[in-house]
């Protein structure tokens, strides 16, 4: 026997690095796997929305489309107007996650770090909201709004959703993780209230506001129901409203303007999770780490 | 600390009185008064007029009523389009809220959900020359609550070719001659299954009627008291159907998936179904340039009867309307012969009214022939809050006759059970 042998030491190293190595590569086929059945869809609906509604009818399993056209989009962007849409979701976007981040933060802050008679019973409020149903409360939610004389305006897209009971409870449970050492200090150093807030709460809150952020940006540029309900002319309508609105027939559906408008109401989702994405993960971690 | 005491009551008296505030309930919708409809008016409404329209209606509006705005130079019509999908939820809460416009479409099956909001149709608005199934639909508790503004209903759709190839030349006209033509495509053209029929899912049950009403069964006793549907006739039709899926005729698995319906019969895969008029465009895109004359379409297969389903929708003015005189004048318009030629030229969607159906645009297409044809013999399901829930739950049971796992006799007690218990609410 001439064959080099190895020592029990290095045959050890040896095996452990090659099952390593085997563990990986088992690990990134699965993840490679994952994420393949998880773009899919999205590859598909990318393709489907280049076919005319003939070639999806005649072959609803195709990838590549025979002949592609650019007519689904044009349609959105010529006869529909998808722009206005746009904008719509833009503004009730931008101010519904402007006023969670705002008043979320002010309400955890004060549950976390104030004390004062019924706080208790405000918290339970909070978290007994957080408990019912939304389909419970949107009748009640409409015909408060519509008394209030606010249905079709912009006002009605948005003040229903300002807070958040699901932000007011996760804005507290970071606040509350906050020494109150820090805030006593400044106290101590004559700082108000309002500038204990800003100066020194505010700050700290970065991952789980970006968080909050994102979450209320998902939701708010998914809402279809309440636009769809509060608005009562078109121009008030947000995208998810316009694009059932115009590819949903009664009995037949225009399924590549279906799928180019869901294209288009995707690709901004997209741009801000890539845009938000370092903010996102950093908050996750911490959430990880309590 | 006061301060901080007087914010934090401030704070619950306003949140409490929002709660509050949001649980009454402001005066609802009148309960239906049965008296005579008013008058259309003598065209010298004014003001503007909202309408709300679902889908390809809603779409094609804004284009239509530039006739009744040029009629009547002094009203402006205003109109929401609203998606199909969601459009049930939307009425409820407008009519909740109070916040309703001033004409709406309403599908057949939402009439009788929301038909105590509706006022009477105008005394003068004709509906003599409207199909009669049409008008039907439109009647909740004895009462007409809207004018019928199109219909739609169900046919077979075969493809001419294959049969040729497997030697069938005339259109199928009873059950027999229905389900010999499916075999022979099997036998004979190629094809993996002889026809595609609704298997289950949401609303399967009201695609199977057809056989049902064309066997002789009926939903209600005359007087729309009691649900019917333990009867002989409603055994057998569904042990024909079942049938159709036990001889492996038809797929009782069948994928229901956008598109199937469609690729298949223009592959030859499934050469025939059951469809709405909507399915001649959706067929004629799938099978592209020259498909139109490789197809047909003829009545539903006669047992006792030829009877389909009749759909459609149905325009109303709203109690609460804030322009009652200028909605009634345009309910009129839309149902006026010329208008509803119009309509269909926009939209595809079928002429209510007869007259209409004699314009040039209509009468050419043979397909369409067919169409009016089984109008003359279509019934709606009953127009009581019940039957959305009644047709939910009879989904079920029909899924599992067909699945085979349910003897018609068993599934037609069943199906009697279900509705007895849940009622035929009002």
């Amino acid at each position: 026997m001439s064959a080099p042998t190895l020592s029990p030491v290095s045959a050890g190293v040896g095996h452990r690095a090659r099952s390593s190595r085997i563990a990986r590569a088992v690990v990134y086929t699965v993840l490679v796997i994952a994420v393949l059945i998880t773009l899919l869809p999205f590859v598909w609906m990318l393709l489907g929305s280049f076919k005319d509604q003939g070639e999806i009818l005649r072959d609803p399993r195709g990838w590549l489309p025979q002949n592609p056209t650019l007519d689904n989009y044009a349609r959105w962007f010529t006869d529909l107007n998808i722009g206005h849409f746009f904008l719509n979701s833009v503004v009730v976007a931008i101010f519904t996650v402007l006023g969670n981040i705002i008043f979320c933060s002010m309400v955890g802050y004060a549950l976390a770090k104030m004390n004062f008679t019924g706080k208790k019973t405000l918290l339970a409020l909070v978290l007994v909201t957080l408990m019912v149903p939304h389909v419970v409360t949107f009748v009640p939610l409409f015909v408060l709004v519509s008394n209030l004389g606010m249905s079709n305006s912009y006002y009605a897209l948005i003040l229903p959703f300002l807070t958040a009971p699901i932000g007011v409870f996760l804005m507290r449970q970071f606040i509350g993780e906050i020494p109150d050492s820090l805030i006593e200090a400044a106290r101590i150093d004559g700082a108000s209230e309002a500038r204990i807030f800003l100066r020194i709460i505010l700050p700290l809150l970065g991952p789980p506001l970006a968080t909050l952020g994102i979450l209320t940006f998902l939701s708010s540029w998914n809402n279809f129901l309440w636009p769809l309900v509060a608005a009562q002319t078109e121009d008030r309508y947000t995208l998810p409203v316009a694009l059932a609105l115009y590819s949903q027939g009664e009995n037949a559906t225009d399924y590549g303007l279906l799928l180019a408008g869901s294209v288009l109401v995707i690709a901004p989702i997209v741009l801000f999770f890539i845009f938000l994405q370092r903010f996102f993960l950093q908050s996750v971690a911490s959430v990880g780490i309590k | 600390m006061y301060r901080r005491k007087l914010a934090v009551t401030a704070a619950l008296v306003t949140t409490t009185a929002l709660l509050l505030t949001g649980c009454g309930r402001s005066d609802g919708p009148a309960t239906g008064d049965a008296a005579a409809g008013p008058k259309a008016g003598d065209g010298k409404a004014s003001g503007t007029v909202v309408m709300w329209a679902q889908g390809a209606s809603g779409e094609a509006l804004p284009e239509l009523v530039k006739g009744f705005e040029k009629e009547n130079p002094d009203v402006k019509v205003q109109v929401t389009g609203i998606p199909w999908s969601s459009a049930h939820q939307k009425y409820q809460s407008a009519i909740a809220a109070g916040t309703v416009p001033d004409v709406a479409q309403m599908g057949t099956t939402y009439m009788a959900d929301f038909a105590d909001a509706f006022e009477n149709p105008a005394e003068d608005i004709k509906t003599d020359g409207i199909f009669e199934a049409a008008r039907n639909a439109a009647v909740v508790g004895g009462r007409a609550a809207g004018v019928p503004w199109y219909v739609d209903t169900r046919v077979i759709f075969y493809r001419t070719d294959l049969a040729a190839q497997a030697g069938i030349t005339q259109a199928p006209k009873t059950w027999a001659d229905f389900t010999a033509l499916a075999r022979a495509y099997q036998e004979q053209a190629g094809a993996e299954w002889g026809v595609r029929l609704p298997t289950g899912g949401t609303d399967s049950f009201q695609a199977f009627l057809p056989f049902a009403w064309s066997s002789g069964a009926e939903l209600m006793n005359k007087d729309q008291t009691e649900w019917t549907l333990d009867t002989p006739e409603m055994v057998s039709a569904l042990t024909e159907y079942q049938k159709v899926f036990t001889d492996k005729v038809a797929n009782p698995n069948a994928s229901t998936e956008a598109g199937a319906a469609e690729s298949n019969f223009v592959s030859g895969n499934t050469p025939m179904l059951i469809g709405p008029p909507q399915e001649i465009g959706l067929l004629n895109k799938a099978g592209g340039e020259g498909f139109d004359a490789k197809y047909a379409v003829a009545r539903i297969p006669e047992v006792k009867s030829s009877t389909s389903f009749a759909g459609g929708s149905s325009v109303v003015v709203f109690k609460k309307a804030k322009n009652p005189e200028a909605a009634r004048l345009l309910v009129k318009w839309l149902t006026e012969k010329s208008t509803q030629t119009e309509f269909y030229k926009l939209t595809g969607n079928l002429p209510a009214v007869e007259d209409a159906w004699n314009d040039a645009s209509l009468t050419a297409d043979t397909k369409l022939s067919v169409f009016r044809d089984q109008l003359g013999d279509a019934k709606s399901p009953p127009t009581n809050t019940a039957w959305v829930q009644v047709s939910a739950g009879a989904d079920t049971v029909f899924e599992r006759v067909v699945k085979g796992a349910m003897t018609p006799a068993e599934a037609a007690k069943e199906l009697q059970s279900q509705a007895a218990g849940i009622g035929i609410g009002k």
